[in-house]
């Protein structure tokens, strides 16, 4: 197994459209992913959008991946990446 | 040709709130709301739950399969940003999780697979409802449209092929959804009633972009019209008149084809200039609201873009903030689009009664409280990406930016200064833009307009946005019915509100131009021309009916008339003065136009 402690650092956190990559990344791979929330204990299903949106998390909290199965470094790896990367979303641009 | 329908209440009027102008007749095609009513507990056998099983397992793959088409289709008719929504829809469906859910239930409880539906997605909502974010308790209207979807493939009753009727229909709904606006073949769809909704919910916006006439809030117009009734949908007055008389059809006819014959235009006449037969020029720009109807601005001869509301932008999709590019892109199409006139940046108007952006309480009286100016300036990052989006598009084009809902000079002098400051990061980091980015003020507010020489001096130009400045300085909320009858745009306070704006741009030399739905309405927007207003910014589709009431008038005459009018003491005095006095000076048009009962 896998781990790897995150930090959710896009400005609105994980919303549908963050939570809909998450999970689009998570299910290109054989591992299992869970996501756990880290203030409250929740955990959730990387591959399920329900599952993650219910997590609520917002920007700042911490996540702990988990992956499990054939490919789990690299599916840590993919998905650490994306929350560091924020997603995608060039929103901040670093200006404050 | 009067309705054969067993119901006699004749010319049952009701009113509701203006989401689309124009005026639609025709007949109803009711839609159900789907699922919630039609769907029954079966208990089922072992044997029967795995045949159960079976059947539910495809209905997530038709459902998939008519949304990829959907969205193919909303992709092309209305640009991608609409079709943001169905994937998420599209994620639901694939969700492991909700499936294995939806079996479980049907093989521990021995239910029928619409049941089993039912009852998940309803546990699926109030889990939803109970979430502190308010984003997320708004994504349940996005589980019931999945689970509706899935109910009308299981119980095989689709009622009606929306995307193939095959006659001309007004759609009655309680609530149109996203996907149902979607499929819906607007080739047959006249216009739309529906009970619930405001003026930006998604079906409004989309009847906008269409030109398709429409009237949303109407509370039980599903109650009252049955499919096959004849309809009136007066999408200007938000009003509806459900199996009218037979007078009352004919006056509607009358000013349907009076306002159709304005609205057809051939490209000579869009060609010509908004001149007065004294030969003043008046210049008519478009309020845009999705990059979609740029494609009217030519085919309705718009100058540019007066308004363009890029809150728009967040269409659906809030809390998610468009991100700089994605905004690049739009920005740069409007400025490619409208050259040398250029296009009206109106930096997001959100809060209020509009778009609420997560991570900001709803508040006791939103009208007076953190939304447009205010709220980018409390989240400056937002107004920040905007700018940096606005400056690099800005290098295809002339833009400019309008900053709502002013009303101290203290907000305009910190945008300016966020502005220079985000020139200035531009600059260091030698990302390509155009610097030189007009800085206009929309006097929406009545602090504002007194103080409008004030902004004069420190803005580049004034725009009077007249919904909010007649909402404000009137007091009158006019989607409130009963105060509806309050909300007078040719208020004496109003008309003088506006000479005012005219004497101080006038004096301090600073372009002033004004926006609002004064400007789409032939009467008033002579008025406002009277009383000394040159460039009116309205919605696309109603350009040609504007231009031809002004090639109708003399502006000398105009502005003697609004003299008079400023003397009067209410709006029903300006009203009667101008309908009496209009089809006098301009019988070529107003003749023709004077309203029916």
């Amino acid at each position: 197994m896998q781990e790897r402690k995150v930090t959710i650092s896009n400005r609105l956190g994980l919303h549908a459209r963050a939570a809909a990559q998450l999970v689009r990344r998570a299910s290109q791979f054989n591992s299992s992913v869970e996501l756990l929330r880290q203030d409250t204990g929740e955990t959730a299903d990387g591959k399920s959008i329900l599952s993650v949106l219910l997590l609520a998390a917002a920007c700042e909290t911490c996540l702990i991946i988990k992956t499990e199965g054939d490919d789990e470094e690299r599916a840590v790896n993919a998905l650490a990446e994306l929350v560091e990367q924020k997603f995608g979303e060039e929103i901040s641009d670093g200006v404050f | 040709m009067a309705s054969s329908s067993a119901t006699r209440s004749r010319d049952v009027k009701l009113q509701g709130v203006p989401a689309s102008p124009g005026i639609a007749v025709g007949r109803v095609l009711r839609l159900d709301e789907r699922g919630r009513h039609q769907f029954y507990y079966i208990g089922v056998s072992a044997a029967q739950a795995r045949m159960e099983v079976r059947r539910l397992r495809e209905a997530p793959e038709e459902a998939r399969n008519q949304l990829r088409e959907i969205k193919v289709r909303l992709a092309e008719e209305l640009g991608y940003e609409h079709s943001f929504i169905l994937d998420a829809h599209l994620l639901m469906l694939e969700d492991a999780r909700l499936i294995h859910e939806l079996e479980n239930e049907i093989r521990t409880r021995r239910v029928n697979a619409e049941w089993a539906v039912r009852s998940v997605a309803d546990r699926a909502i109030t889990v939803y409802k109970q979430v502190s974010d308010p984003y997320l308790r708004e994504r349940t209207s996005d589980l019931e449209d999945v689970a509706t979807r899935l109910l009308t493939i299981l119980s095989g009753h689709d009622k009606f092929d929306l995307s193939k009727l095959d006659q001309d229909v007004i759609i009655v709904a309680k609530n149109i959804w996203p996907s149902t606006v979607a499929e819906l073949d607007f080739g047959h769809v006249l216009g739309f009633a529906t009970n619930t909704g405001g003026l930006t919910a998604h079906s409004a916006i989309i009847a906008r972009s269409l030109r398709i006439p429409a009237v949303v809030g109407l509370h039980d117009v599903t109650r009252l019209a049955k499919t096959g009734n004849l309809i009136v949908v007066d999408g200007a007055a938000g009003e509806v008149i459900l199996r009218p008389t037979k007078s009352v059809l004919k006056a509607y006819i009358e000013k349907r084809e009076r306002e159709n014959s304005y609205r057809v235009r051939d490209d000579a006449e869009t060609a010509q200039a908004a001149e007065t037969i004294d030969g003043v020029r008046m210049t008519l720009r478009a309020n845009v609201e999705l990059p979609t109807e740029i494609e009217s601005l030519r085919l309705f001869g718009a100058e540019g873009i007066g308004l363009y509301r890029s809150e728009f932008l967040f269409l659906n999709r809030l809390p998610e903030l468009p991100g700089e590019d994605e905004q690049y892109e739009v920005y740069r199409k409007l400025a490619e689009a409208t050259g040398e006139p250029g296009a009206n940046i109106r930096v997001f108007d959100l809060g209020g009664d509009k778009l609420t952006l997560a991570g900001f309480e709803a508040e006791q009286n939103p009208a007076l409280g953190l939304r447009a100016m205010r709220l980018s300036l409390k989240a400056e990052y937002i107004f920040r990406t905007q700018l940096r989006a606005v400056l690099r598009a800005n290098l295809h084009g002339r833009l400019r930016v309008v900053l709502p809902l002013i009303s101290t000079i203290t907000e305009l002098r910190e945008a300016k200064r966020i502005i220079a400051d985000v020139k200035q990061e531009l600059a260091d980091a030698q990302v390509e833009h155009n610097a030189h980015l007009p800085i206009g003020v929309m006097i929406e507010v009545p602090a504002a307009a007194l103080m409008a020489d004030v902004f004069a001096r420190e803005a580049d130009f004034l725009s009077v946005g007249t919904n909010d400045l007649i909402q404000y300085i009137l007091a009158v909320d006019r989607a409130n019915e009963n105060v509806a009858h309050l909300y007078q745009p040719l208020h004496p306070a109003i008309l003088r509100t506006i000479a005012h704006l005219v004497r101080v741009a006038e004096a301090a030399q600073v372009p002033l131009e004004l926006c609002g739905e004064m400007a789409a309405d032939p009467l008033q927007a002579i008025a406002l021309i009277g009383l000394g207003i040159r460039t009116l910014s309205l919605v696309p589709g109603s350009i040609p009916l504007v231009k031809n009431a002004i090639r109708s008038v003399e502006f000398d005459r105009v502005r003697s008339l609004m003299k008079e009018a400023m003397k009067l003491t209410s709006s029903t005095e300006v009203e009667e003065l101008l309908a009496r006095e209009l089809p006098q000076q301009a019988p070529r048009f107003f003749a023709a136009w004077s309203s029916p009962a």
